[in-house]
């Protein structure tokens, strides 16, 4: 019977879900305990979330995990009892296995159950038992005393005692470090599955309900229109209120069918007490993370792909950022450094920040990096400003850190923060001051779903612009533009803009008109113009994407239905720009 | 009367076992210039006319744009063009052939799609080398009476045109 069960993959599915929905949350209340080792609450809840997973493992034969969960529940018990409080040794302990605990529900959700080594593990958590259980004089409540202490240098046991468990802790610290560092980065794990609240799938039933009566309103008026009983003028008004209450009702659901997939953006955030905890212990800073408008809604899409760039953020904070303790006292500054996290809403965007009380990014320095690594000339260096020289920490192959650590230092942090936060139409900016701290804001659409879009016709085909990067429309003359060094610039009024015509980067049939009508797109600080055949308007639309293997076509950034039914494609103005770009310096050819 | 009942289910049985053993192949059969081709039709979701294609601009040129299929997008690729036939233009037997494979919904254009055919699989042969049809693409030949049909690898189709995508990308990137 056992068996049976346990091969059902429902049974399976439910407690790949609850268990990772669980572990989720442990990291949070372990580290919250830490904090303050008397919440007995705490501890239950934890104690409760891991008796869990081991019941339900056993259950379906999940040998392993039970294993691994029943010493951690040991330890947990141990804990329980009040014969020991959660020092940083256990909290490391507990931690590793959690993260294990979480490759082996992967796995089984993957279907990709293989042999785990767990003595390592399960040796370190009885360790943690014997020690304690072995009579240790007055030592043992020493280090345990010392806990908060410890959880901010655990490698330097208490001087002039030699007690166990700290020998236990300086041997079994740097183990557990290096192993929990991957997992934590690896936590950023894709939702498979949400949580919708019941009122909100009520209001879209509701909504749908609604629905159905007038498709029956219009059904009803099709009938009496072909029986002849409604004719001429009543039928166009009745025609007109149906379809007037028709769309409020697309409207409302249309609304209401994105509310189902806004979540907090405290999906992201509650993992990095953790990735701080981690890479403090590793950097040897301390480091107090502030996190603020954890509540705010974001659509999960977009919250899913913040993780990535915010665990970049976070740790250039941690490890450019912030100094050293000791530097930090001897700069006047508190010995513990602060990293905020700030997300909040602002119109129709999310602004989410990243800040920290560091030393700052000094524009100097990163203006010599970008001369040694050839990324400017000595002579444009000259006519930058500072703030276009920060820039620069965003562009590919970038890094200040002078040597590579396996925190950050890569040099491929900044520019996929950039990147990613280019895929969701958001932007990325920094503000610093030497001394003083870093600032980087985000700026993200509410939702991806939907954006208000300017359609225009080039060739025979429609083509829909982003309203947000649309800076102006224009029309200009075909003498405005010019010929210089063998790209086009157009001049308006009193600037110059790079100036393209879409239908010959999108090898279109071209159309030459004496007067034409230009786009100006505003892709962050830079402009381009872009020319067009003509204007249809503006419209609200539903992003699509364009299918798995088209994911990545330059300048496009996806589709829309238009009312014909047909596909309209949307333009991607940062990847228009690239395109003019690339076309200016002769690496791309078009196909014409 | 229990006795006639009894045995017509066991002929049944019989008849259904002795199928069982033979494996048929259900193959949705279509049209490519002169020659006859064959996808299984477990991967084949829908057929549908052929309509107005949205082009994809710089990309190779046998994905001949997109569609929108109840709403959602899905690319279309000419197999004409993929197999480096000559061009011809859609007519009223043109189709669309909708695949699902890898997890990835794709159309394929055809000239015309014939019939679902039942194709018992001991008789489908390795394919020999085919003139213009690269011969990667094609999983086997299958004979059916007098006719020959070409089965597609459509894993191998799939791949390929994954790979082509990932090689524009990389061309525009770089």
């Amino acid at each position: 019977m056992n068996d049976d069960l346990a091969n059902d993959p429902t049974l399976i599915r439910e407690f790949v879900n609850e268990a990772q929905e669980g572990l989720q949350h442990l990291d949070e209340d372990l580290l919250s305990l830490e904090q303050s080792p008397d919440a007995r609450e705490m501890l239950d809840r934890i104690f409760r979330t891991v008796h869990t997973i081991k019941g339900t493992a056993g259950f379906l034969g999940f040998d392993q995990l039970v294993t691994l969960s029943h010493a951690a529940e040991d330890v947990l018990n141990w804990l329980r009892k009040g014969e020991s409080v959660a020092t940083s040794v256990t909290v490391d302990a507990l931690l590793a296995s959690f993260d294990r605990m979480r490759v082996m529900v992967d796995d089984i959700s993957r279907e990709a159950i293989v042999q785990y080594n767990l003595d390592d593990l399960v040796a370190q958590l009885r360790e943690l038992l014997s020690a304690a259980t072995e009579p240790t004089g007055t030592s043992g409540p020493g280090p345990e005393a010392a806990a908060p202490v410890a959880s901010e240098a655990p490698q330097v046991p208490e001087a002039g005692e030699p007690p166990t468990v700290a020998e236990a802790s300086a041997a079994s610290v740097p183990q557990p470090a290096p192993e929990a560092a991957p997992p934590a980065a690896a936590a950023v794990q894709r939702i498979t599955n949400m949580r919708v609240e019941v009122s909100k799938l009520d209001e879209l039933v509701n909504l749908v309900g609604e629905l159905v009566l007038q498709r029956n309103r219009l059904a009803e008026l099709n009938r009496q229109y072909s029986e002849g009983q409604l004719t001429g003028a009543d039928f166009d008004s009745a025609l007109g209120d149906a379809i007037s209450r028709l769309s409020f009702v697309a409207d409302e659901l249309q609304g209401a069918s994105l509310r189902t997939r806004m979540i907090p953006i405290d999906n992201v955030f509650r993992r990095f007490p953790r990735v701080v905890r981690d890479l403090a212990h590793q950097l040897g800073k301390e480091v107090n993370l502030e996190i603020h408008g954890e509540e705010t809604e974001l659509d999960k899409t977009v919250v899913e792909q913040m993780a990535d760039p915010l665990v970049h953020l976070v740790r250039n904070s941690l490890d450019h950022g912030l100094e050293m303790p000791e530097e930090r006292e001897a700069q006047g500054k508190p010995r513990t450094g602060t990293v905020t996290l700030d997300a909040a809403q602002k119109g129709d965007h999310i602004v989410i920040t990243v800040s920290d009380d560091g030393r700052g990014i000094d524009a100097e320095r990163v203006g010599k990096k970008i001369l040694e690594r050839g990324l400017v000339t000595q002579e444009r260096l000259r006519t930058l400003s500072s703030h276009d020289i920060l820039e620069f920490i965003f562009a590919p192959g970038f890094s200040t850190a002078e040597t590579i650590s396996n925190v950050s230092g890569r040099g491929v942090g900044l520019d996929v923060v950039r990147t990613n936060l280019k895929q969701l139409n958001g932007s990325v900016s920094v503000r610093t001051e030497l001394g003083a701290g870093t600032v980087f804001t985000l700026q993200l659409p509410l939702t991806l779903a939907v954006i208000p879009v300017l359609l225009v016709r080039v060739a025979q085909e429609t083509y829909a612009l982003p309203l947000r990067s649309v800076a102006e429309t224009v029309h200009a003359n075909r003498s405005d533009v010019h010929d210089v060094d063998g790209t086009e610039v157009i001049r308006i009024g009193e600037r110059v803009l790079p100036f393209c015509r879409l239908e010959r980067l999108f090898g279109l049939k071209s159309s030459d008109h004496e007067l034409m009508r230009v786009v100006i797109l505003a892709i962050g600080d830079e402009r381009i113009a872009v020319a067009v055949d003509r204007f249809l308007g503006q419209e609200q639309t539903v992003i699509k994407s364009l299918g798995s293997c088209l994911r990545h076509v330059p300048g496009i950034a996806g589709a829309t239905i238009g009312g014909d039914g047909r596909v309209r494609l949307i333009v991607d103005p940062a990847g228009l720009l690239s395109l003019v770009q690339q076309q200016q310096i002769g690496t791309f050819e078009v196909a014409m | 009367m229990m006795n006639v009942a009894t045995k017509t289910n066991n002929a049944n049985r019989a008849a259904l076992e002795a199928s069982a053993q033979i494996d048929l192949l259900q193959i949705v059969s279509f049209r490519l210039g002169a020659e006859e081709f064959g996808l299984e039709i477990l991967k084949v979701q829908e057929i549908i006319r052929a309509q107005d294609l949205t082009r994809v601009p710089n990309l190779p040129d046998f994905v001949e744009g997109v569609i929108n299929l109840r709403g959602k997008v899905i690319p279309v690729i000419g197999l004409r063009r993929w197999f480096g036939l000559e061009q011809r233009p859609h007519d009223k037997y043109t189709r669309i052939i909708v695949v699902e494979a890898r997890g990835t919904v794709l159309g394929f254009i055809v000239d015309s799609v014939s019939e679902v055919l039942r194709i018992p699989s001991n008789t489908v042969e390795p394919p020999p080398r085919i003139g213009k049809v690269e011969r990667d693409y094609i999983a086997g030949v299958g004979r059916l009476d007098d006719r020959l049909l070409l089965l597609l690898n459509l894993d191998r189709l799939m791949t390929s045109s994954e790979i082509l995508q990932c090689e524009v990308t990389e061309v525009a990137e770089a």
